[in-house]
C-alpha cells in the first residue's frame, strides 16, 4: 500500500489524539492533587499549579484540620487503612478464585466425567446473572451470618462472582493447549492428578498470570458490592472511602484528586507490567 | 492383552470420574451458595409484600411489586435514562473503537507504548475515573466552564450536571473513557484476523483507503462488532459507579441500577427494589441470549 504524506500526518494526529484522550484525565488528576483549593478556583491559567504543593496528600493521609477542608473531611490514617483493605481483598480474592477456577477449568477441559457438560453450562450461565441482583439478595443472608462489614464476607462474594469468568477464560486456554505433554506423563505412569499438578499447571502459567491480573484489577475497582456490604472502616476499600470525600455542596478537589491518584497507582502499575498478557487475554475472550 | 488393557481403562476412567467431581466441587459450591441460592431467595422477596415497615402483613403478593415498579414514574424515568446511556455509550464505543483499532492496527514505532497507555483507563476503578473527570464538569470552577467562558462561547457558568439531557451525555463520556480500551482491543483482534494480502491485492486493483475501509475492513469486522455490541451493552445497562460519583442519586441522571439502590437501601424497600432489579436482570439475560445467538450465526 502506498502511504502518502497526508496519510502519515493523519495517522500521527490520530495516534496523538488517542494518547491524549487516554492520559489527559490522569494528568489533570495529578496536577489537581498538587494544587491548593485556591489555585483550583483560579481557572484555566492555573491548570498547572504555579506553586505545586503536597498539602492535599498531607491532608488526605494525616487528616484535615477543619477550616481549609472546603467540604471534604478526612480522618488521620483512614485512607492508608483503606488502601491496605483494597490490597488485601484483591490479593485474597484473586488467589482463592484462581485456585478454584484452575481446578474447574482443567476438569471441564480435559476430564470426561458424568454431568461435566451440564455443570459447565450452569457455571458459565451464571455469568448472565447481573451481580447486583445477587448482592441485594445476599445482603440479608450475610446479615444473618454476621458477614456484613467483614473482609471475610467480601472475599467470599468476590470469589463466587469472579469464579465463572475466571473458569471460562482458563477453560478456553486449556482447550487450546496441546494435550501431548499430559498424555506423555500419563504413559510414563503418572496418576491423573499428578499430571495436572506437575504438567498442566506449569503449561497454563502465562494464562493464569493474565487472569490473576484481571481478577486483581476488577476486585480493586469494585465499588457497588463493598458499598452495600460495608459500613465502617473495618472493611471499607479505597473506592468506597473516596466517594465520601465528594462534599454535598462543595468539594475539595486537591484532596479528592490526591485520593484518586494514590488509588490508581497500584492498578496502573499492574496493567503496565502485564499489559501484553492482559491485552492478549482480553482480546481473545 | 486387550482384556488387561480394558481393565486398566476402566480403572483410569473411574479415577477420571472421581477426580473430575473433586475438582469442580469448590467452584460449583461457591456459585450455588453465593449466586444461585441468593437468586432464588431474591426472587421470593420480589413476590412478597414489603412487610410491617410498610404497614402490610407479610405474604405473597404475586406480580404486584412488578406492576408497581413498571408503573412508577421515577422507575420509568430511570428506564428511559438507561436506554439513553446504552444507546449513546454503545454507538460512541463502536465508532471510536473502530477508529482506535484501525489507527493502531499497523506496526509503527512506539506502538507498544501506545497500546500500554491505551489500556490504562480500563484498568482504573470507574470510581476513580469519575473523580478524575469531576473537576471538568464542576459548575463553579470546572475546566469546561473556564474554557467556554474564556472563548466567549458562554457568558455564564453552566451547571453541567444539573441539566437533564446534557448530564447524561457527560456521564456517558466518562463511562466510555473507561470501556473504550476493551472495545478497541476486541476490534484490534478482529483486524488481526484479516490477512494483509487482501489489502495489497485491493490496492493493486486501485482501491483507495476509504474504499478499502468501506468494502474490506467493515464487513470483516462484523463478528467483532457483535462481541463489542454485547460487551458494551451489558456494561452500560448496569451503569452505576460513574453516576454515583458524578451526580449521586439525583433524579435527572438516575439509571435503573441507581433507582434499585435508592429503593432498596435508601428507602429500605427491599420488595420493590428486588423486583426492579429482576426486571433489569431479565432484560440483561434476554439481550445476552439474543447476542449469543447472533454471534453464533455470524461466526459459523
Amino acid at each position: 500500500m502506498t502511504t502518502t504524506l497526508g496519510m502519515r500526518v493523519l495517522k500521527a494526529l490520530a495516534v496523538t489524539l488517542i494518547v491524549v484522550w487516554s492520559l489527559a484525565p490522569i494528568v489533570l488528576g495529578v496536577t489537581t492533587s498538587l494544587s491548593t483549593q485556591r489555585e483550583v478556583n483560579e481557572g484555566p491559567s492555573h491548570w498547572f499549579p504555579h506553586h505545586p504543593t503536597t498539602q492535599a496528600y498531607r491532608a488526605l493521609i494525616g487528616g484535615t484540620t477543619g477550616e481549609h477542608s472546603g467540604g471534604t473531611v478526612t480522618q488521620r490514617g483512614e485512607f492508608v487503612q483503606s488502601m491496605w483493605v483494597s490490597a488485601e481483598l484483591a490479593l485474597l480474592s484473586a488467589s482463592l478464585t484462581l485456585v478454584v477456577a484452575t481446578m474447574a477449568a482443567y476438569a471441564f477441559g480435559r476430564l470426561r466425567f458424568r454431568f461435566g457438560g451440564f455443570l459447565l453450562a450452569v457455571l458459565v450461565g451464571t455469568m448472565v446473572v447481573p451481580i447486583f441482583v445477587v448482592v441485594i439478595a445476599l445482603f440479608k443472608l450475610m446479615a444473618n451470618a454476621h458477614l456484613i462489614d467483614t473482609k471475610k464476607g467480601l472475599v467470599l462474594v468476590f470469589v463466587a462472582t469472579l469464579t465463572p469468568l475466571a473458569t471460562w477464560l482458563l477453560y478456553t486456554q486449556v482447550r487450546e493447549m496441546p494435550a501431548e505433554p499430559e498424555e506423555a506423563a500419563l504413559i510414563d505412569g503418572c496418576r491423573r492428578w499428578q499430571a495436572f499438578v506437575r504438567v498442566v499447571i506449569p503449561q497454563m502459567s502465562s494464562g493464569i498470570a493474565a487472569v490473576a491480573a484481571i481478577l486483581a484489577l476488577s476486585v480493586w475497582g469494585e465499588f457497588l458490592i463493598p458499598l452495600l456490604l460495608t459500613q465502617t472502616q473495618n472493611a471499607k476499600p479505597v473506592t468506597v472511602l473516596i466517594t465520601e470525600y465528594v462534599g454535598k455542596y462543595t468539594t475539595n478537589y486537591p484532596i479528592l484528586a490526591a485520593g484518586g491518584v494514590l488509588a490508581l497507582i497500584p492498578p496502573a502499575l499492574l496493567a503496565l507490567a502485564l499489559n501484553k498478557r492482559i491485552t492478549g487475554m482480553l482480546a481473545g475472550s | 492383552m486387550p482384556g488387561r488393557w480394558n481393565r486398566e481403562g476402566d480403572r483410569s476412567a473411574r479415577e477420571t470420574q472421581i477426580l473430575g467431581w473433586i475438582l469442580v466441587v469448590p467452584a460449583m459450591a461457591a456459585v450455588s451458595a453465593l449466586i444461585l441460592y441468593p437468586l432464588v431467595k431474591g426472587f421470593q422477596q420480589s413476590i412478597q409484600s414489603g412487610g410491617i415497615l410498610f404497614g402490610e402483613l407479610p405474604g405473597y403478593v404475586g406480580t404486584r411489586n412488578y406492576r408497581d415498579v413498571l408503573n412508577d414514574p421515577t422507575s420509568r424515568d430511570a428506564m428511559r435514562h438507561t436506554l439513553e446511556y446504552v444507546l449513546l455509550a454503545v454507538s460512541l464505543e463502536l465508532v471510536l473503537g473502530i477508529f482506535v483499532a484501525v489507527t493502531l492496527h499497523r506496526v509503527f514505532r512506539g506502538r507498544g507504548f501506545v497500546l500500554a497507555v491505551l489500556i490504562l483507563p480500563w484498568a482504573l476503578p470507574s470510581v476513580v475515573s469519575g473523580v478524575l473527570w469531576r473537576r471538568v464538569f464542576d459548575p463553579d470552577n470546572g475546566l469546561l466552564n473556564s474554557v467556554l467562558l474564556h472563548l466567549h462561547i458562554i457568558n455564564q457558568p453552566h451547571v453541567w450536571l444539573a441539566s437533564g439531557r446534557g448530564a447524561i451525555v457527560y456521564i456517558t463520556l466518562v463511562h466510555v473513557w473507561g470501556v473504550l480500551p476493551l472495545i478497541s482491543l476486541i476490534f484490534l483482534a478482529g483486524l488481526q484476523s484479516v490477512p494483509d494480502e487482501v489489502y495489497s491485492a485491493s490496492a493493486v486493483d486501485g482501491a483507495g483507503p476509504w474504499r478499502q475501509f468501506r468494502y474490506i475492513t467493515l464487513p470483516l469486522l462484523r463478528p467483532s462488532m457483535a462481541i463489542a455490541l454485547t460487551v458494551g451493552t451489558l456494561l452500560a445497562i448496569s451503569i452505576f459507579d460513574e453516576i454515583y460519583v458524578l451526580n449521586g442519586t439525583a433524579l435527572n441522571t438516575r439509571s435503573i441500577l441507581i433507582q434499585v439502590y435508592n429503593t432498596t437501601f435508601v428507602e429500605a424497600d427491599f420488595a420493590h427494589g428486588t423486583a426492579l432489579a429482576f426486571v433489569l436482570a431479565a432484560v440483561t439475560a434476554v439481550l445476552g441470549g439474543f447476542y449469543a445467538l447472533a454471534l453464533r450465526r455470524s461466526t459459523v
